[in-house]
């Protein structure tokens, strides 16, 4: 089915231009056969198997909505659909609101170029290291006896260790936070490096003082890199199950981790719905923040 | 003055911040150096010592806590990670080729591709091993995590190449083809020295993500582990030191993956330099 979608797409790209078409075709036929058959055939196929019959350890391919029936009458299936919007938005806005002052300081206020660079390569450097890794090393920063805890008790601040660091709905926020405010960081600070300096000198001439200049100037022009920094975020968080396995003492469930667990008992049918529901939920929270700000008009 | 003052406490911010991002990797390499086997992953560090740097490599007395299975899974990560990054390139720079002429259904093409490293591995993974099941084939590393590994890379190629494509003037080409040079040779000559940088790019892009590559690894992948997923696997027991050594080394890696590329790219420059020193010459 996908592989007839795909000759009659490179064939209809082919037509308008003549001398060139057969080298285009040539050239993307073998990307856009690999997305085809890798990336489209197994959505569609999760899509199909979710109305597929579930017994016991296998799934036939009679048609039901059983699964479906059971995802949204079950309390357990509904709670894991609540938090994951939850930690989705308190993430969100969490990786804002730690981002862009960093932001706001290294795309505006630091005029050396070297410096500047310097900054961004800082920030971006531990994106290259192991995702797990940097799961794993809030263990020891938010444990009990974890760094925190010792440094706080150490300056006095506190008599016994706060137990809720780990193992909670906080250290999976945290741990979220750390990992992804690098895509918010990224965009927002290259919008600031568009903002053309003399439109600020201007409204500093014109006795605007740093509050206003923020709110008038600063805070719109960097809307689309907030945007596209947000669309980041969503889909990756929304996609997770990693952190909330490693940090949250399976306290938090979130839908990506529903689909581990029913894989792992071999309930493919309802993993499948699960990941419908899942694609369903970034669909909508992507094209919402599209709507937000017209992109293509602002880049 | 008021902005002066909204200049410092924005540095000092950005100086926390940054502390934020590099604290807990600093702790885990800390710790890595807990004694052993009794040091458990907590301050305080009873002893400096190297032990768990050495179970690592199996250089150890055995003790009740297993050795960490990454020797084959290692070698598993590093062919797949070659074999992903050789395929996506190829398939960034051929279809980023295609798109430096206008043609009917770009956009959608074009969207098709960045798919790819949106949807999320979890769905992929579970999709992608649902196919698998229904065809009745057998899930491997090399098989089916490796094509879900390249439909995750190869956007990041693609965009790469595609930067590069568009910065690079195009009459340098059409004159090699106007002095009756072959296109196959232009491009070997020409057009591949100009986009080496991109092309070093992608491979760096494809290499590190298919190397930490887990989530599409994890349901596609069937029996055989990978080292992201040796390490998945300490997340439901107990952890000790051994997996903090073992992030020590790993991050030690990437960063000399960096370094081979930063040194790559430096060469390429200094080239490009020279010939133009010696055309003007």
């Amino acid at each position: 089915m996908s592989i007839s979608a795909t000759a009659a797409d490179t064939k209809a790209v082919a037509k308008p231009v003549r001398r060139t078409s057969a080298k285009t075709v040539w050239l993307l036929a073998p990307g856009v056969v690999w997305m085809f058959l890798f990336l489209v055939t197994p959505i569609l196929m999760m899509i199909y198997v979710s109305f597929w019959t579930q017994t016991t350890f296998k799934i036939t391919p009679a048609l039901t909505v059983q699964s479906w029936v059971t995802f949204f009458t079950t309390d357990t299936y509904l709670s894991a659909l609540w938090t994951t919007v939850r930690i989705w938005l308190i993430v969100l806005a969490s990786t804002l609101i730690v981002g862009y002052p960093a932001a706001l300081y290294v795309g505006l206020f630091v005029k050396n170029k070297t410096v500047q660079t310097a900054l961004l390569v800082l920030c971006v450097i531990p994106f290259w290291t192991s995702f797990l890794i940097r799961v794993l090393a809030w263990r020891p920063m938010l444990g009990k006896e974890g760094a925190i805890n010792l440094i706080l008790q150490g300056l006095g601040v506190i008599d016994h260790p706060i137990e809720v660091l780990l193992f909670s709905e906080l250290s999976v926020i945290i741990g979220m936070t750390q990992i992804y405010c690098v895509f918010m960081v990224g965009p927002i600070a290259f919008m600031m490096g568009r903002i053309d300096q003399s439109v600020i000198e201007a409204a500093q001439d014109l006795g605007a003082g740093f509050w206003r200049i923020f709110r008038t100037i600063i805070l719109p022009l960097t809307m689309p890199g907030v945007v596209v920094g947000a669309i980041f975020v969503s889909v990756m968080v929304l996609g997770e199950f990693a952190t909330a396995a490693a940090l949250s003492g399976r306290k938090v469930n979130l839908l990506g981790n529903i689909i581990v667990t029913q894989v792992g008992s071999l309930k493919w049918a309802f993993a499948a719905v699960v990941g419908v529901v899942l694609t369903v939920l970034m669909g909508i929270v992507v094209a919402a923040l599209l709507r937000v700000v017209d992109l293509r008009k602002e880049l | 003055m008021q902005a002066g003052g909204i200049k410092l406490s924005l540095g000092i911010y950005t100086m926390l911040f940054l502390v934020f991002l590099y604290a807990p990797m600093v702790v885990l390499a800390i710790l890595s150096f807990q004694t052993g086997p009794e040091g458990g992953p907590q301050f305080p560090i009873i002893e400096w010592s190297t032990y768990w740097y050495r179970h690592l490599f199996g250089l150890t007395p055995p003790s009740r806590i297993a050795p960490l299975p990454i020797n084959e899974a290692l070698v598993r990560s590093l062919v797949l990670s070659v074999m992903t990054m050789v395929v996506s390139t190829v398939l960034g720079v051929t279809s980023a080729q295609a798109f430096r002429r206008r043609f009917t259904g770009s956009g959608i093409i074009f969207y098709l591709i960045v798919l790819g490293m949106m949807v999320p591995g979890v769905l992929v993974g579970l999709g992608m091993a649902l196919v698998a099941n229904a065809l009745g084939i057998d899930r491997h590393w090399w098989g089916t995590a490796f094509v879900l590994h390249v439909v995750y890379t190869y956007p990041f190629a693609f965009l790469v190449m595609l930067a590069i494509l568009n910065r690079f003037d195009q009459s340098v080409e059409e004159a090699s083809w106007s002095l009756g040079v072959s296109p196959a040779r232009t491009f070997r000559k020409v057009t591949f020295p100009l986009i080496f940088p991109g092309v070093l790019s992608a491979m760096l892009f494809a290499f590190t993500l298919s190397y930490d590559e887990f989530s599409r690894t994890l349901f596609a992948s069937g029996r055989d582990l990978t080292l992201p997923l040796a390490i998945y696997g300490t997340f439901s027991v107990e952890v000790h030191p051994n997996v903090f050594a073992f992030g020590v080394l790993t991050t030690i890696f990437s960063f000399a993956l960096l370094g081979v590329y930063a040194i790559l790219m430096m060469l390429s420059i200094r080239r490009a330099k020279r010939i133009a020193i010696q055309e003007e010459a």
